[in-house]
């Protein structure tokens, strides 16, 4: 059935959502993990992109995740002599992590999970709606 | 005795096709809300002539010579196309607007519901003819 499948598609983007939460915690996370020695690097953010691929046990495109990647920018110095991994000139290397951009995907996120979950509920209308046909 | 051999049936039978058609396109742009360089897709509307006659293009059918051939699923004759303008893409080359889509879906939803209203009605009105009111 064709709206059944509808649901599987709205479920595989809410799928690929729930995953671009997780790499968005784990950044959130470990927005203070520095590294223990001068040469150390500390934590470098993850990116997540998603992809279009065709199911075709369903004939239908779902999402997947694409690839989770890494953010290649530049990593942001702090001066800390007293810290531990601080360099010959006291400055400590922080995670590229921006907490403004990551709280900003997750509403994003947030926002197109409902959006996803506002279809299934209407799918699930319409099927409760061919079912009504027979109960007369 | 065949209820699609009744035109206002085949009518409202075709029109709930394009609905679940459409809506599965919906759920696919709601779900790619996010994927980098996807542009929304939607059904062009349903003609009068379509409802009546069904649709110009008719679906294509693969013949089945032997009952142990693996049946191929029906390919809907809706096709689907690019909808939305190509103005408004954002920095990641996506193209819907999560607003747009869910209106869409109500609107779906709505005429879904008013299409199941008439098939029932239509029945209510042939038993009625047959005396079991």
């Amino acid at each position: 059935m064709d709206l059944l499948k509808t649901m599987a598609i709205s479920a595989s983007g809410m799928d690929a959502q729930g995953k671009r939460m997780r790499v968005i915690s784990e950044n959130l996370a470990n927005k203070d993990s520095i590294g223990r020695t001068p040469n150390d690097d500390p934590y470098r953010r993850k990116t997540i992109s998603f992809k279009n691929v065709l199911d075709r046990e369903d004939n239908v495109t779902k999402v997947k995740v694409g690839r989770i990647g890494v953010d290649r920018s530049e990593f942001e110095l702090k001066f800390n002599p007293s810290h531990p991994a601080a360099n010959a000139d006291g400055y400590v290397k922080v995670p590229n992590v921006n907490a403004l951009v990551e709280i900003m995907d997750m509403k994003e996120t947030q926002r197109s999970y409902q959006a996803n979950l506002g279809v299934i509920e209407a799918s699930k209308k319409m099927i409760m709606r061919t079912l009504s046909i027979l109960q007369q | 005795m065949d209820l699609n051999n009744i035109p206002l049936f085949a009518a409202l039978t075709e029109r709930m096709k394009w609905l679940t058609q459409r809506q599965k396109v919906l759920s696919e742009n709601v779900a790619n809300a996010n994927t980098p360089n996807y542009r929304p897709r939607d059904l062009k509307p349903l003609e009068f002539k379509e409802m009546i006659e069904g649709p110009e293009e008719k679906a294509v059918h693969v013949n089945r010579t032997n009952l142990h051939h693996i049946r191929v699923a029906e390919i809907s004759p809706y096709e689907a196309q690019r909808s939305g303008n190509g103005n408004a893409l954002t920095p990641t080359g996506n193209g819907v607007q999560i607003e747009e889509e869910m209106m869409k879906v109500a609107e779906t939803q709505i005429q879904y519901e008013l299409t199941t209203s008439l098939y029932k009605k239509n029945l209510g009105m042939l038993k009625m003819a047959l005396g079991r009111r």
